[in-house]
Formats: structure tokens, sequence, C-alpha cells
């Protein structure tokens, strides 16, 4: 437990010194991770990740630390390993050589580890070097090498950009865990802010908005640079395009209304919903909030747009026919089709990375929500929740995993739960307040 | 739209300097000032204004009962129409904007927490423009008028109960002076 917090203290450099935003850290510290539920346990492949080699300036293990914790535990988020605690191995990694060839697989095997990460780190001057490599124990075989060089304060990044690369090694698509995570939180009192983190980092949250408000639906561009999101900090309910880097934002203005939320196109240009005069429409901008063209143009309420990746087609949810239903049209206009025709309220839809999907939640009755996913084409639902009430679907860059908001628990946090089955891998938020409206980034960092 | 936002802009400014003026402006009131703001206590300061949802959320005073001269009105589930009984509620509070023509009224629609956050912010609004339609029907001139959506952010109330519900799916009149009107 001491590895993992000062593992998290580094995270929270990281992020603080890699750039991310005007944000300012929280000021509760991290107490422990959350515990990480797997249903299924027969699918999960025990995994040993060895200590790296000091081979130079690494000799408190800081940097093997902070890569070691932050591997661990998005490898456990992921489903598919179960991590084999250090406390078994036999073998001493500062002693034994990391290449095939320089250490015993016996030793692993020995702990019934399937799977193997090993490496060195090297710490010289303000350069950091790790080299990681997987290895399959039963086989006795490198699967996979990368090498990474930074600043010490990218550590969590390389074993990110790792746990992405192990999970491609093991199951033949990229992980999800170079990505961040937006949402809304009441940490520390009663108004709405918008957070990000790393998609893992409990307890490294960044403040984007700080303001006694309410903001709602932070949306994020596929870099992860831009987030847009509602507020009422002027008043006025509006749609603010912050650029996280730079530390600027645009207020989005629109002749068709107040402003009730809204998404971001693959190129950057903005799908918002506006009311006036009783019916809420979509209205396509450009990043500055000019006005591009309107989707919708009726007396009905059109709210809650996802564009694809792809950027052709959107999905919304409109009560044109009488009640909340999800709604398929391309971004150059057309006539919308109905996606979805079971349940009175289906609503808050998300399109898959791929854009054959739609996530979405539906109402089974009071305030309880469950979320769904159907294709593109329609025809039969799957539910992928049952317990409590579940909002906010967002699809992970590589289409494998939704996070939602769950009231299972009492307060609302963030989970993750494979996009197949409906299996919750952990949960990604543990702050004091209650947090919703989760937004997935795409791969940061290439 | 700019313009509107100026307006608001405009508000809180007044909003502030009537609070600093304090009972004083009392005896600026409107001449024939009636209405459902006046009792016993006649038609003071603090009845000529009421602060909108989300200040009285700032203030921690949200669902206190600060009423201010107009009335809520409230809805049926899932509904925007404006109620028989509550046409009674607009036609009194038409009769006091009428009677006091230096004052703004902000609609804030708001819904019970049963629906989606997005959904609700668009029902919201759909009261809030119905209060506003039958305002103006009643002789209420439109720039007197704006609206606002909270959807489900600012209940009044947090039980899971019809009771309460119902409390919640409102339409509240924050009043302030005009901006633009004589002080």
């Amino acid at each position: 437990m001491r590895m993992v917090s000062s593992a998290l203290a580094a995270l929270l450099m990281t992020v603080a010194g890699a750039s991310v935003t005007w944000a300012q850290p929280l000021t509760s510290a991290p107490s422990t991770l959350p515990p990480i539920q797997i249903v299924g346990a027969e699918q999960v492949a025990p995994i040993a990740v060895s200590a790296l080699k000091n081979i130079g300036g690494d000799d408190d293990h800081r940097v093997s630390e902070v890569f070691a914790a932050t591997l661990d535990r998005d490898l456990k988020l992921s489903g598919y390993f179960r991590l084999i605690s250090p406390q078994a191995y036999v073998e001493d990694a500062q002693a034994s050589g990391y290449n095939l060839g320089e250490f015993n697989f016996a030793d692993w095997s020995s702990i019934n580890a399937e799977f193997l990460v090993k490496g060195s780190a090297k710490r010289d001057g303000g350069q950091v070097l790790i080299e990681a490599l997987l290895f399959d124990v039963g086989q006795q075989r490198r699967m996979m090498g990368e090498k990474y060089t930074g600043a010490p304060n990218e550590v969590g990044e390389m074993a990110r950009r790792f746990a992405d690369a192990v999970m491609e090694s093991v199951t033949g698509t990229r992980g999800p865990f170079a990505s961040r995570l937006a949402f809304v939180s009441t940490h520390g009192g009663r108004f709405k802010e918008v957070y990000t983190q790393w998609l893992d980092g409990a307890g490294e949250n960044f403040r984007v908005t700080d303001n006694p408000t309410i903001n709602l639906f932070p949306s994020f561009d596929k870099s992860g640079s831009h987030l847009l999101y509602l507020s009422y900090k002027s008043m006025s309910p509006s749609l603010y395009l912050a650029d996280t880097n730079q530390r600027v934002e645009t207020r989005i203005q629109s002749a068709m209304g107040m402003a009730v939320g809204g998404a971001l196109t693959p190129d950057d240009r903005i799908v918002g919903a506006f009311s006036r005069g009783g019916a809420t429409n979509l209205e396509l901008l450009d990043g500055g909030g000019a006005e591009i063209s309107r989707l919708t143009d009726d007396h009905a309420i059109n709210v809650s747009p996802s564009v694809c990746s792809g950027g052709s087609q959107l999905v919304f949810t409109s009560d044109r026919a009488g009640t909340p239903q999800i709604y398929v049209m391309g971004l150059d206009g057309g006539t919308p089709q109905r996606v979805t025709f079971k349940g009175d309220y289906n609503t808050a839809p998300a399109f898959s990375p791929d854009c054959k999907k739609i996530a979405y939640e539906t109402r089974t009755g009071g305030g309880i929500f469950q979320i769904m996913v159907i294709g593109v084409g329609g025809g039969a639902a799957r539910q992928l929740t049952s317990e409590g009430s579940n909002e906010g679907p967002s699809w992970s860059p590589d289409g494998r995993y939704l996070a939602f908001s769950s009231r299972r628990g009492g307060r609302s946090r963030i989970y993750m739960m494979l996009a197949a089955d409906g299996k919750i891998t952990g949960s990604l938020t543990e702050g004091d307040g209650n947090d919703t409206n989760p937004s997935w980034s795409w791969w940061i960092g290439g | 739209m700019a313009k509107a936002a100026d307006w608001r802009i405009a508000v809180v400014a007044t909003l502030a300097i009537v609070a600093l003026a304090g009972a004083g402006c009392s005896s600026k009131k409107p001449e024939g000032a009636g209405g459902p703001g006046e009792g016993q206590n006649g038609l003071g300061q603090s009845s000529v204004s009421s602060s909108d949802s989300l200040s009285q959320l700032q203030k921690g005073t949200l669902g206190a009962g600060n009423q201010g001269p107009l009335t809520d009105i409230h809805f049926d589930y899932n509904d925007s129409t404006v109620r028989a009984q509550d046409g009674e509620i607009l036609k009194t509070n038409a009769d006091w904007l009428q009677k006091n023509p230096t004052t703004h009224a902000q609609i804030e629609g708001h819904c019970d927490d049963r629906g989606s956050e997005e959904y609700n912010l668009a029902l919201g609004a759909k009261r809030a423009q119905a209060a506003k339609d039958y305002l103006q029907t009643l002789g209420v001139d439109a720039s007197r008028l704006s609206t606002i959506s909270y959807g489900k952010e600012l209940p009044l109330c947090a039980e899971e109960t019809d009771e309460c519900w119902a409390q919640n799916r409102r339409d509240h009149f924050a009043v302030s002076q005009s901006a633009g009107g004589p002080q």
C-alpha cells in the first residue's frame, strides 16, 4: 500500500508538471484504491510485474515503483489479468537479468504466473529511460518489448502506454489506458464542477471549472486537449470550449437559444443543443461558435448529441414521437432514423468508436436507468447493467469498455465495464462527492 | 442573444445596488403597486425583488421559502402545460407585473429528478416558455420576461416521494427592477 500511495503522489506531479490545465489538484489525498471486482475469474490471467532492474540512477527505485504501481492498476482495471503479489516472487529483480536467458522462467512458473513483465530503469539527469518486456512464462518466450524515454514526471504515462501494449500483445487489441476521463463531481460541496484525470487516476483529479454554480456534460475532443461543457457561471447556461493546454476557453453563443448541452465532432466542430420557444434543437457550429447548419428544426426536444469517430453520423435523443427515443442522422443533414423502439424513455446515446453500436440509458422505472447497447441499425438491445441506477455511458477509445456513472453503493461514482457483457472491472473515481457525466478521451500521446 | 446576456449582467448590478441601498429604496416603489406581494406589511423592497434559485443555492437558502412577490406554478409529470388552477396564479402574477411596470421576471423551469439531466434541461425550458407565453397573452410585455431552465439541478425537496416530486416540478419567478427603467 505504501508503494501505491507514493506512486499516486508521483502521478499527481506527473500531470501537474506535464501541462494539463489551469486546474489545480484537489486537496484531499487519496486514501485507498477502490476494490477491483472481477466477475468471471476463469478468464483472468495471472501476471507478475517484477521490479525494473536499476541500471543507473534509480537507486531509490522510485521510477520502478511508479511504473509498477501504475501498470498494476491498469492491468487490474482491464479485467483480463490477476496481479500476483510481489511477496510471492522468489527472484531478486536487482540481482537477476531481464533479457531472455538472463533469468529463470521456473522462478515464475512456480508461482503460477502466466505472463511476466520485467525490464530496466535508468535515471540520467532529467531523463528517465525505461525498457519493459513482456514474457509468456509457459512458452518461455518474449512476447513484446518497448523502450521509453522522458522526464521523471512522465513515468506514469510510460506505464499506461506499456499497459496498452501488454493488452495488445495478449488480446490483439490495444488497451485504453493512455487516455483521460472527464467528469462532473460535487466534491467538497454542493456545486457541480468539471474534473479530468488519467483514466486510472484515482485521487489525482484536476479541476477544470471552479465556480459556485452548475457545470455539466464535459465532452472531450479526440486529442484530449479540448473540452466542451455547459456552465451556468455567466448567469445564462452556455457552452464553453476549453483548450486545456493553452488555458483559454471560448464561450459558444447561438441565436438558436439557451444551451442545454453539446458534443465535439472528430474535427473539432461542435454539435450544440439549444432551447428556444419551448423547442430544443441541434445545431452544427465551428470551433468558434459560428453556425454551420441547423441539424434539427422542429417543435420537439432534441438533445444529447454524440458524433461517431468517423465524423459523418450523429446520434441523439428526440421526443418527436412522443417519448424520448434514440435517433441517428448524417452530420450533413437528412432525415433522422429512429433506432430504439422498446421502452418509453431512452436517452444519453454514445456512438462506439467503430460507429457500429450505440450505448444509451433506458429508464426502467422511477429514476432508475440501465445501460443498454444496440446496433446502429436498431434491432435487439443488450442490457449491460442491472444493479442500482446507471447513467451516461461513454466508450473507451478501443471500443472494449464503457465508463458510466452508477448510484450502486449510495454515492454516484464512475465505473468501467466490458461493453461485451457488462462485467464491471473497477471504479475510476473515489472522491467524497457524487461523480457523474463521464467522458472518455481518445488515446493521448500517440 | 448578446442583448439577453447584457441584460442579465445589468440585472446583477441592479440587484447589488438595490441590496446595498437597503430600505431606502422602498420609498421609490411604483405607485399603485399591489398583488400577492402586498400583505399587511405593505409592498416593501424585500418583496419587489426575489432572488433566483441559483443565488439561493449559493446562499444556502434554496427551499427556505424565499418566494418573492410572484407565486410559483407547478406542472404535471413530464408535462409543460399550464394547469387550470395555475392559470389563476399566473393571472395574479400578471396583474402584479402590470402594476409594477419597472420590474422584470426571469421565469425558471424546474423538473423532478426522475428523468435524465439533458432531457430535463429541455423540459424545464418548455415549462418556463409555457408561463412566458401565458403571461404574454395576459398582456405582459415580452421584453419584461426572460426564461431559463435548471432542469433537475435545483430541487427544493430531496425525498423520493410523489409530494416532493410535485413540489420540484415548478416555474419560479425571480423578480428584479428593470435595468433600463426608472430607479
